[in-house]
C-alpha cells in the first residue's frame, strides 16, 4: 500500500522502457533486415579500411571532417608521417579527405552528389551493418524493373545512384571472402570516424563507472550511519 | 564541519555584513524537513544539479560553437561543423557536448518525476499552489530551452523540428502570421532563425536559475509536503535538512550520475533518443524527412497536437494541455491530499501517468492508423483527468488519515 507511488512510477517507467525500446529494437535493422557485420577498431581492420577508402569510396565522396593529421593522431589508425605525406600529395595536413569529384560533375554523371561520409554511420539507421550490407547488397531486380548495377537490395526504395563499388555484383565466388572483407573493414572504418574518440571514451568511462560505484556504496553507508537515530 | 567554518573569523567578518549565518541556520541547518520522505523527494535535488550542469556545459560549448547556417563544403554549415569540430578536435569536446545533449534528457527524466511526485502526493494542494504554478512556469520554460537548443547543430530534425512547431504559430488567429514572422525572422526557418534560438537558449537557463530561486524560496515559506499528505508538527516531526537529508540527496546524486554517466559514456544517443539520427544528416530545406518527431520529452505534446485533424484546435488543445496544470490546484477540492488516502484518485493519477506514457509513445513512432485511435484515447484520459477531479471529492470515500508521521 504505502509504496503504490513507488510502483506506478516503476509500472510508468517499464512500460516506457519497454515501449521505448521496441522501435530502437526494430530500428537497428532498419526497415528491411539488414546483413550483419563485425564491426571491429584493431589497427589492421582500420588500416584496410582506410586503403578501401582512400582507393575506391574517394573516388566520389569526402569525408571532410577527418583531416590527415588526424590519421597520424588517432593512436587507433596511427599512421606514420611518410604514409600519410604519400597519401595526401600536396595536400595540407589539416585539410580533410576531400574527393577530386566536383558536384557538378557528379551531377552530371549520377544524377546526385555522393553524401560526404564523415559521419554516415551515425546519420543511418543501422550504422556500420547498413554500409556492409549496401555495398554488398547489389543484385538483380527480383522485379526486373531496375536494371542491374542500380538495383540495391538495402538502399531505400532499391534504385541507387551509386554504381556498385566493389564490383560485388558480378564478383564470382573466389572473390567473395575479400570482397566481405573489403566491406567489413571500410563498415569499421567509416563507424570510427563517425566518432573518433569512442574508444577513449569508453576507456574513461569504466574508470568513471567504477569510482561513481564506490562512492554511492560510500554515500549509502554515510546515509544509513546518519540516519540510525531517526525513527521513521 | 559547518560549525566549525561558522566560527572563523572570516565567516564573522561576512557574517556581520550579511547575515549568511541566520541564512545557513534557517535554510540549512535548522531548516524542519518532514522526516518520512521516500526517494521520491529526491528529484528536487538532482533537477537543480542537472541545471547547473547544463549552464555549466553550454557556457563551455559557447565557447567554440558559432550559430550560423551558410553552407560549407559538402551540404554543411558553419554551425554543424563546428559541433563536429567540438567533437573531434576540441580536448575533451566529445565530454561537454555529450554531457549537455545526454543532460537535456536527464533534465527531463528528472523533472517528470518530480512533478509525478507532486501529483500523486497532492503537493500542489494549498498552501503550496504558487510554489506548484511556479514549477509549472519551469517546465515551460524548460520546454522552450530544449527546443532551442534542439535547433542549434542544424541536422534534419533541428531544422525541420524547428519549421513543425514555428508552423504551429502561424496557425493561430490574426496575430499568428506576424508570430511565426518574428520567431523565424523572416519567412522560412534560416540562419536568422538560428541566431534567435542561439539567443534565447542562453537566456532561458539563467531565466530557470532566478525562477528556480523563487521556487525553492515559496518551498520554505509553505514548507514540504509529505508523503502521508498530512500537516505535521513542525517541531516534533521534522528532522534538520542538513545533516539528514543533505546526506540522503548526495546518495541520489551518486545513483543519478550511475545511470547519467552510463549514457555520456556509453549510449551517448541512447538509441537515437537522445540525438535523433537523422540529424546527423545536415540541414536540408529541400529534403523534408520521412518521419519528422521531436526528442523524447516533447512527444506526448505532439501526440495532443496531431491527434485533432484541424490544425488550430490542435495547437489550442497542446497548448491547454500544459496551460491546464496552472489550474490544477483549484481544480482539486479534495481535503485530502496524498493519494494514499484516496482511493479514487489514486486510480486516476496512475492512468494519467499511463496515458502521458502511451502519448509519448505515439509522438514518437510514424504516425499509423492504430496509433492514431490509441493516441486520442490517451488524449482523452489526460483531459478526464482533469476534467473529472472537480467533481471526485464529492463521491470519494477518502481512507482515515493518520494521526501524525
Ligand atoms: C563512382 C562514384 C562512387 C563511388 C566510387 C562510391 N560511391 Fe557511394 N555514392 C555515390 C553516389 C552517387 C551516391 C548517392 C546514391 C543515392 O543517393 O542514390 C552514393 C551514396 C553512398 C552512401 C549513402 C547511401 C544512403 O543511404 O543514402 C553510402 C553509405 C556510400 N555511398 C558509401 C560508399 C562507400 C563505402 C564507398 C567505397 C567503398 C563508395 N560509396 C564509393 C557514388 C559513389
Ligand atoms: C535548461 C538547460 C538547457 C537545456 C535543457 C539545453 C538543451 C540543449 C539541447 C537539447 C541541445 C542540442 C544537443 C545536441 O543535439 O547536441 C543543446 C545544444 C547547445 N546548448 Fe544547451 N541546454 C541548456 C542550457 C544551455 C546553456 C545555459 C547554454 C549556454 C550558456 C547552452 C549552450 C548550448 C550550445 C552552444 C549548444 C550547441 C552545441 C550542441 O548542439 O551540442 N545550453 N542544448
Amino acid at each position: 500500500m504505502k509504496e503504490v507511488m513507488m510502483k506506478s512510477m516503476r509500472l510508468s517507467l517499464i512500460a516506457g522502457l519497454l515501449l521505448m525500446l521496441a522501435p530502437a529494437m526494430a530500428s537497428a535493422s532498419g526497415g528491411g533486415a539488414l546483413k550483419h557485420t563485425e564491426i571491429t577498431f584493431d589497427n589492421e581492420t582500420l588500416r584496410k579500411g582506410l586503403t578501401v577508402f582512400t582507393d575506391v569510396c574517394m573516388g566520389c565522396h569526402a569525408a571532410k571532417y577527418l583531416t590527415y593529421r588526424n590519421l597520424m593522431a588517432y593512436p587507433e589508425l596511427g599512421l606514420s608521417r611518410e604514409e600519410v605525406d604519400e597519401l595526401r600529395g600536396d595536400k595540407g595536413l589539416l585539410e580533410g579527405l576531400i574527393t577530386e569529384l566536383s558536384p557538378e560533375d557528379a551531377t552530371e554523371s549520377y544524377g546526385k552528389v555522393p553524401p560526404d561520409l564523415s559521419v554516415i554511420t551515425r546519420a543511418r539507421r543501422g550504422g556500420g551493418n547498413y554500409i556492409y550490407s549496401l555495398l554488398t547488397g547489389y543484385e538483380s531486380d527480383p522485379h526486373g524493373k531496375v536494371e542491374d548495377g542500380n538495383y540495391n537490395a538495402y538502399y531505400p526504395g532499391n534504385r541507387i545512384a551509386m554504381p556498385d563499388p566493389l564490383a560485388w555484383f558480378e564478383h564470382d565466388e573466389s572473390e567473395t571472402a575479400d570482397l566481405e572483407e573489403q566491406a567489413r573493414a571500410v563498415s569499421s572504418f567509416l563507424t570510427f570516424i563517425g566518432d573518433p574518440h569512442q574508444l577513449e571514451r569508453q576507456r574513461i568511462g569504466i574508470w568513471v563507472m567504477g569510482f561513481l560505484v564506490l562512492l554511492t556504496f560510500v554515500l549509502w553507508l554515510l546515509k544509513r550511519e546518519v540516519w540510525k537515530d531517526v525513527k521513521h | 564541519m559547518i560549525e566549525k567554518m561558522m566560527n572563523t573569523r572570516l565567516f564573522h567578518w561576512v557574517d556581520e555584513r550579511t547575515q549568511l549565518g541566520s541564512i545557513i541556520k534557517s535554510q540549512l541547518t535548522e531548516y524542519p524537513v518532514p522526516k518520512n520522505f521516500n526517494y521520491m523527494w529526491n528529484f528536487g535535488s538532482l533537477a537543480l544539479l542537472v541545471l547547473v550542469l547544463q549552464i555549466v556545459t553550454g557556457i563551455f560549448l559557447v565557447m567554440y560553437y558559432k550559430p550560423s547556417a551558410e553552407l560549407t563544403y559538402g551540404g554543411y554549415t558553419v554551425a554543424f561543423d563546428s559541433v563536429e569540430r567540438i567533437m573531434r578536435d576540441i580536448n575533451f569536446g566529445w565530454l561537454i557536448r555529450y554531457m549537455h545533449a545526454v543532460g537535456a534528457s536527464a533534465f527531463f527524466v528528472v523533472v517528470y518525476m518530480h512533478i509525478g511526485r507532486g501529483l500523486y502526493y497532492g503537493s500542489y494542494k494549498g498552501p503550496r499552489e504558487l510554489l506548484w504554478i511556479i514549477g509549472v512556469v519551469i517546465l515551460l520554460i524548460m520546454q522552450g530551452a530544449a527546443f532551442f537548443g534542439y535547433l542549434l547543430p542544424w541536422g534534419q530534425m533541428s531544422f525541420w523540428g524547428a519549421t513543425v512547431i514555428t508552423n504551429l504559430f502561424g496557425a493561430l488567429p490574426v496575430i499568428g502570421e506576424y508570430l511565426q514572422q518574428l520567431l523565424r525572422g523572416g519567412f522560412a526557418v534560416g540562419d536568422p532563425t538560428l541566431n534567435r534560438f542561439f539567443s534565447l537558449h542562453y537566456l532561458f537557463p539563467l531565466l530557470l536559475a532566478a525562477i528556480v530561486g523563487g521556487h525553492i524560496h515559496a518551498l520554505h515559506v509553505v514548507h514540504s509536503n509529505n508523503p502521508e499528505g498530512i500537516d505535521i508538527d513542525q517541531e516534533k516531526e521534522t528532522i534538520p535538512f542538513h545533516p539528514y537529508y543533505t546526506v540522503k540527496d548526495a546518495l541520489g546524486v551518486g545513483v543519478f550520475l550511475l545511470g547519467y554517466c552510463y549514457f555520456v559514456f556509453f549510449n551517448p544517443e541512447a538509441w537515437g533518443y537522445f540525438i535523433e539520427v537523422d540529424n546527423f544528416v545536415p540541414a536540408n530545406n529541400l529534403q523534408t524527412p520521412a518521419h519528422i518527431a521531436p526528442v523524447w520529452y516533447l512527444t506526448p505534446w505532439y501526440t495532443i497536437l496531431r491527434t485533432f485533424e484541424n490544425k488550430l484546435i490542435g495547437v489550442l488543445m497542446m497548448g491547454g494541455s500544459l496551460a491546464i496544470l496552472f489550474v490544477l490546484p483549484f481544480l482539486d477540492r479534495s481535503k485530502v491530499r496524498s493519494a494514499r488516502y484516496r482511493p479514487v484518485f489514486r486510480q486516476m493519477v496512475i492512468l494519467f501517468f499511463v496515458s502521458v506514457v502511451v502519448l509519448g509513445y505515439c509522438g514518437h513512432s510514424a504516425p499509423s492508423a492504430t496509433l492514431k485511435i490509441v493516441g486520442a484515447i490517451a488524449t482523452s484520459v489526460y483531459f478526464g483527468f482533469f476534467l473529472l477531479l472537480p467533481f471526485v471529492h464529492k463521491f470519494e470515500k477518502t481512507k482515515p488519515l493518520p494521526e501524525g508521521i
